[in-house]
């Protein structure tokens, strides 16, 4: 008996024992030691063990390079999170097999300063050595997760063949089935379970009203949705089929659940609250950064590069901050203790701390004027700003004006404008110092007045107008600094000291924020903690806030093959599922008005908001503001990810009447897959295509390109094609006879139709737009770049798909797994050189002026402190008490794990479970010592698990690491034609806090609570208890 | 309590850190850190002795540097080469996470090479401990040896397993797998024979600790910006990662 066979018994051992056992089996096996050390010896002495065999070998003197020709050293992309960052992948040549990952030098998320693009593969590999020491200097990595999800590729629980439910939705068994059958089914429909008649895509692909009586809600082909996650490359060939050959608007990501409320937030404060951009801090310049609601090298996107960016800006660089949170993670480092410091809050009151913030910094005259007092660009520019925003512009705010809470425009004042009334080309109105006078924004190249709160005349009437400024400053002055220290925990001389730090940089200082503003007042609050950038106008400028770099376009109109359109392509209509349009304009307000009562709506719109994953499951269920007949998840699981979503839909979502036909694409069954009809199994990272982009966080231009490094073991079609997303909608749209598919599906620059048969005919073509974009295109992959990457298998595809001109240049793109601007080209002077170029919303008037359907009121048009509330506008305590639940919880982002990789035994190995963090203050009034069990419970749910009593977390906070609490991907085998998936419990370990999400209960049909503004998910602040189980 | 070293290298603990059983801080760096010159007393050239120094500030606890070593040494399941142990302190009331990548310290005066009872455990002439496996009989005594949990019985092979510094990588040119991998740039990879080399220069400043350094075990891993009351074994709270001990590993 080992000493590991003793651990693995559970049995506790004291010392003696230990020692007891471990002598007598010692005894026997040195002297087996003495009788095997008398054997003949190799002359080299075994020291290496299992030890892959390097890669190549480089000459520390000469730095020349060997290549091992038993393997293959790939440029690709990681897929372990939504980062997608570029890594070196080394596969097994004669096993085919991906041995182990690291980084990709040219990649800016993966190294920094990424390697010039112009560099050899061979030159690379030798930058990655330890000759001359360059391999410290461009080291290139990956995370510890990116580093582990080799392991995905041959789980036990990988679905490589396509299935069809057997039994009830949900009962966890399939039948494998050949891809010609499961298309013929989904496409045609019928009895196919023998529970009654399934509309096949044939029937719903019809662009008859949905409800002739509602022509507003648009064809019938919308009621065909798609449910994505994100952009992992491969989304825009999805939209194709989904949006322009279907002709459905329903296609959505999961934004709503993940930081969309931050996210709507910077929408406001960017002015679109569609895209919704969003700035960075440019960390390698800044001096002083908050972050609140995020927490860089814990979590966050891009990942490694904030990490590293911290890291480095804390020991060697000039950068200090501070992380407001709950929890206290992996941002803050007791050897950086002078540099950075945790100051914990409580959940969902991130507003009331940005709130007291903007009032002192408003109160205290600290906020950048000569950036705030510019009306437009141009007198931006000329003053040497680089950004602007609205501040200055006049808002009316007489009561009960038809255009209350909407801009003054230049028409208003009976100038001459461009265009119509009330139009983009209508300018905005300002006041011009000295004279007082009203004058267009677009008007003065020099500063208007900032402060304004007065009545003008404005033709024939005298009107209340105030500057968007004027509206900030009162809504911060609603309540003190030190009601907003009371709500948020934050004493008012650290909130004070704060904003004086923030305040003490001029452009070099930033506040950021993400996934932590994802509570029942999420808008708000993100809206108040980006406004505070605007304040000091540190937008566009070197150390202050950034935007992305962008990428070389690969599924634009050009430069080579128009990917961007076709022939035919339908522009979708109608009312999106999740209502995120006027509801105003739509046919039930009209019919309600009519009826004397427009309010409220039967369920919330969300005007001010893109599509919402969180809203589709409601709206499918319940019919509002139409049912689907048929849903696609691919690669997405919002069952899991969704606070509360599972308790509220689970048993209508079993009800094949309520929704008949779901069709998963996706190479594991997650919780949300669990309930399909039909599994298209799919590719995994190493094994496929694609092109994709750094969501934030780089200043340069870069594309990340993905290509097969192995081949994936999937089924394959009886064309042999493999199955997967491309070959499946590929075939249902030429099964349909949709265009954008098949023969004459697309053109390349000079209007050459072209065919798109297989997946290759997108992504290699993509390849060369990407490659050719911008001024000048890339260099042509050499023989020998090529040879090294394992890239010169992909020649004869390459040769057959691009013209001779293109194809070596695609193959640049691929040997360097994507095309990168070069890093020097990231600043102009003081400035970033890549700008937001559009104002900045101190008073945003789509928000301001758009109401809630509910209650019929207009929102707040500038950041205000609001608690957490329900659909209906009412406050979450006002149904549920701190009496009765005085906790709250807040989801952690784990270090390690995500949302899908449970399964990964070597990161579960070392962060086996996630035991919930509670206060020592609260632990000892609740008598709960480390490692307890506990029950949390709230109005939602109730759950059992270990506690972690730590000084680490707000006192009042039950905090939730997510990635853990599976019940799908492995944690329940399914049974599979006469096969059983193993059984391995530890892949259920732990606790999901969405299953402790609440119900909306102001809400009559089954919906989750959403921010009632933008109708983002809530999972921070849920109203909670915690006892000993 | 932590019973075991798997427990201990996994856990997080949540520690007091007046409370913790620190080492006497009594040595001054020079004591475990040693001049280059004084490591290696001969002249450079064809000598080497390869060194690592860990900057703590620079490290995220991502434990990138675990799993690559996992990956890159076929290390089986639940044991470790290398590890990033986490632990949250807490001093004067305000708490603080601490961050310790832990590996062989690739000591000059190794505890783990006089017990072995057969020579299996040597120093080569560049400074890197190792096993030969065809040696070893897997007695655990340099698993009981070691002051830093730095070994173990490898139980695919039922031999002495440990940290090698990738050998096979640095006679290869190459970089160990933790260090090409690590995110933050705190693992920094070198000769301390050549006084040009990166580890030579953050040696020299002096202000580098060790682990344990009462033992006298002379540690060739180097930590820069560690709190001296850290550098002893932390007693945690097994709380936060605890072993899978009921795990079955197919």
């Amino acid at each position: 008996m080992d000493r590991r066979t003793l651990l693995k018994s559970g049995v506790a051992v004291g010392g003696l024992a230990t020692f007891a056992v471990g002598y007598a089996d010692t005894g026997r096996k040195v002297v087996d030691g003495v009788v095997d050390s008398l054997a003949p010896k190799a002359a080299a002495a075994n020291i290496h063990g299992a030890s892959l065999l390097p890669e190549y070998t480089v000459d520390p003197a000469t730095g020349a390079l060997a290549p091992n020709a038993g393997q293959q050293v790939s440029y690709t992309m990681c897929m372990g999170c939504t980062t997608y960052c570029g890594v070196r992948v080394r596969v097994d040549k004669a096993s085919g097999r991906v041995v182990r990952v690291a980084g990709n030098p040219f990649h800016p998320l993966s190294t920094d300063p990424a390697l010039p693009p112009e560099t050899s593969i061979r030159d690379s590999f030798v930058a990655l050595s330890r000759q001359g020491e360059q391999g410290l200097r461009d080291r290139s990595t990956a995370c510890g997760r990116g580093a582990a999800m080799l392991a995905q590729m041959e789980s036990p629980f990988r679905i490589t063949t396509p299935l069809k439910r057997v039994g009830p939705r949900g009962g966890a068994k399939w039948q494998p089935i050949p891809f010609e059958q499961l298309l013929a089914e989904v496409i045609e429909g019928g009895n196919l379970f023998g529970e009654g008649h399934v509309d096949g895509l044939r029937a719903i692909h019809s662009t008859a009203p949905i409800d002739p009586a509602r022509p507003d809600l648009g064809p019938k082909q919308n009621q065909l949705a798609f449910l994505s996650s994100t952009n992992e490359g491969r989304e825009n060939f999805a939209k194709r089929f989904v949006q322009q050959a279907f002709g459905s608007i329903n296609f959505v990501g999961h934004g709503a659940y993940c930081g969309g409320s931050y996210r709507s937030g910077s929408g406001a404060v960017f002015g679109d609250v569609k895209q919704m951009p969003h700035a960075k801090p440019d960390f390698a310049n800044a001096e002083f950064v908050i972050f609140c609601g995020t927490a860089p090298a814990n979590a966050g996107n891009p990942f490694k590069r904030q990490g590293w960016q911290l890291a480095r800006g804390r020991t060697d660089g000039k950068l200090d901050y501070v992380v407001v949170d709950p929890v206290l993670g992996h941002s803050d480092s007791m050897a950086a203790r002078h540099r950075g410091r945790w100051i914990p809050i409580r959940p969902s009151t991130d507003g009331a701390f940005a709130m007291a913030m903007i009032r002192w910094i408003i109160e205290n005259r600290r906020y950048d004027e000569k950036f705030l007092a510019q009306p437009n660009a141009k007198a931006a520019t000329a003053a040497g700003e680089p950004s602007w925003s609205n501040a200055t512009h006049l808002v009316i705010a007489e009561s009960n004006h038809p255009r209350e809470g909407f801009f003054l425009r230049a028409s208003d004042l009976g100038l001459p404008i461009e265009g119509d009334k009330y139009t983009d080309k209508d300018a905005f109105v300002v006041v011009e110092p000295g004279s007082g006078a009203l004058v267009a924004h677009d008007g003065p190249v020099g500063p208007a007045t900032l402060l304004v709160d007065a009545s003008f005349a404005v033709g024939d009437k005298t009107l209340r107008l105030r500057s968007s400024f004027d509206l900030l400053r009162e809504s911060a002055d609603r309540h003190t600094i030190a009601d907003y220290a009371a709500e948020c925990g934050i004493p008012a001389e650290v909130i004070e000291g704060l904003a004086r730090e923030f305040s003490s940089h001029g452009k070099k200082a930033a506040v950021n924020s993400h996934g932590g503003t994802m509570a029942g007042n999420g808008f708000y609050n993100a809206f108040a903690l980006v406004t505070l950038n605007t304040l000091i106008g540190n937008l566009n400028a070197k150390g202050g806030t950034m935007a992305s770099g962008g990428a070389f376009p690969a599924e634009g109109p050009g430069p080579r093959y128009n990917l961007a359109s076709f022939d035919g392509a339908v522009t979708p209509k109608g009312t999106p599922l999740s209502r995120n349009v006027p509801y105003e304009r739509s046919g039930e307000f009209k019919i309600k008005k009519d009826a004397g009562k427009p309010y409220p709506a039967a369920q919330p719109w969300y005007p001010a908001a893109p599509q919402l994953g969180t809203e589709w499951f409601s709206a499918a269920l319940s019919g509002y503001p139409y049912a689907l007949k048929a849903l696609i998840l691919w690669n997405t699981n919002p069952i899991y990810g969704i606070p509360g979503l599972r308790a509220q839909v689970d048993a209508p979502l079993k009800d094949p009447k309520r929704l008949p036909l779901i069709i998963a694409i996706d190479p594991f069954i997650n919780e949300t897959v669990a309930y399909a009809d039909y599994i298209v199994p799919d590719s995994l990272l190493y094994e496929s295509w694609g092109f994709a982009s750094p969501w934030h966080g780089v200043p340069t231009r870069v594309s990340t390109a993905r290509w097969p490094v192995v081949e994936p073991p999937l089924a394959k079609t009886k064309d042999g094609e493999q199955v997967g997303l491309e070959s499946f909608f590929i075939a249902c749209a030429k099964a349909l006879g949709l265009p954008g598919f098949g023969a004459n599906a697309m053109k390349d620059a000079a209007g050459t139709p072209l065919a798109l048969d297989r997946g290759t005919d997108w992504y290699l073509r993509a390849a060369a737009n990407v490659a050719f974009a911008g001024q000048k295109p890339v260099a042509d992959a050499s023989d020998d770049d090529m040879a090294l990457t394992g890239v010169d298998r992909l020649v004869p595809l390459l040769q057959a798909t691009l013209k001779d001109e293109e194809w070596r240049k695609a193959a640049h793109v691929f040997t360097r797994g994507g095309r990168y601007q070069p890093v020097n080209q990231a600043y102009q002077g003081d400035q970033m050189a890549q700008k937001f170029p559009r104002a900045l919303q101190v008073y945003n008037e789509q928000v301001g002026t758009a109401r809630s359907a509910v209650t019929g009121q207009r929102f707040v048009g500038v950041p205000q402190w609001t608690a957490p509330a329900f659909s209906d506008g009412s406050a979450m305590r006002q149904h549920f008490s701190t009496a009765e639940w005085p906790m709250l919880l807040c989801s952690q982002k784990s270090v390690l794990l995500n949302s899908y990789s449970i399964g990964l035994d070597r990161l579960r190995g070392i962060h086996v479970d996630n035991p919930v963090a509670l206060h020592v203050d609260d632990a000892a009034v609740l008598g709960i010592r480390n490692g307890d069990h506990v029950r949390i419970s709230t109005p939602g749910g109730s759950v059992v698990g270990t506690a972690l009593v730590r000084h680490g977390v707000m006192k009042g906070v039950i905090a939730i690491e997510h990635g853990y609490g599976h019940k799908e991907l492995g944690a329940r085998p399914h049974t599979i034609g006469a096969t059983t998936q193993p059984v391995k419990p530890a892949l259920a370990a732990g606790i999901c806090l969405n299953d402790l999400g609440l119900g909306d209960p102001t809400r009559k049909e089954p919906a989750v609570w959403l921010d009632p503004v933008v109708g983002t998910a809530v999972r921070q602040g849920l109203p909670a208890r915690i006892a000993r189980a | 309590m932590l019973d075991t070293r798997r427990d201990f290298l996994r856990a997080i603990g949540v520690v007091t850190v007046g409370a913790a059983s620190a080492a006497p801080a009594s040595a001054a760096p020079a004591a475990g850190a040693p001049s280059p010159a004084a490591a290696s007393p001969a002249a450079a050239g064809d000598k080497h002795r390869f060194a690592m120094v860990v900057d703590v500030g620079k490290c995220i606890g991502c434990q990138a540097c675990t799993v690559s070593c996992i990956y890159e040494n076929a290390v089986p399941e639940d044991s470790f080469r290398t590890i990033v142990s986490t632990y949250e302190v807490e001093e004067a009331g305000r708490a603080a996470m601490v961050m310790l990548p832990r590996l062989c310290n690739h000591c000059t005066d190794a505890p783990c090479i006089p017990v072995c009872p057969v020579g299996a455990t040597f120093q080569r002439a560049d400074g890197i401990v190792v096993v030969d496996a065809d040696k070893c009989v897997g007695c655990a005594y340099c698993v009981q040896a070691c002051p830093y949990d730095a070994r173990f019985i490898n139980h695919v092979t039922r031999k002495a397993d440990k940290c090698t510094l990738c050998a096979h990588r640095v006679e290869a040119g190459l970089l160990p797998a933790c260090v090409e991998s690590c995110v933050g740039g705190a693992r920094i990879f070198g000769d301390l024979e050549d006084p040009k080399s990166a580890v030579s220069k953050l040696v020299a400043r002096g202000d580098a600790k060790v682990l344990k350094p009462e033992l006298g075990t002379r540690p060739h891993v180097f930590y820069l910006g560690l709190d001296e009351r850290l550098t002893g074994k932390v007693e945690g709270e097994p709380t936060l990662w605890r072993p899978s001990t009921t795990e079955q590993h197919t």
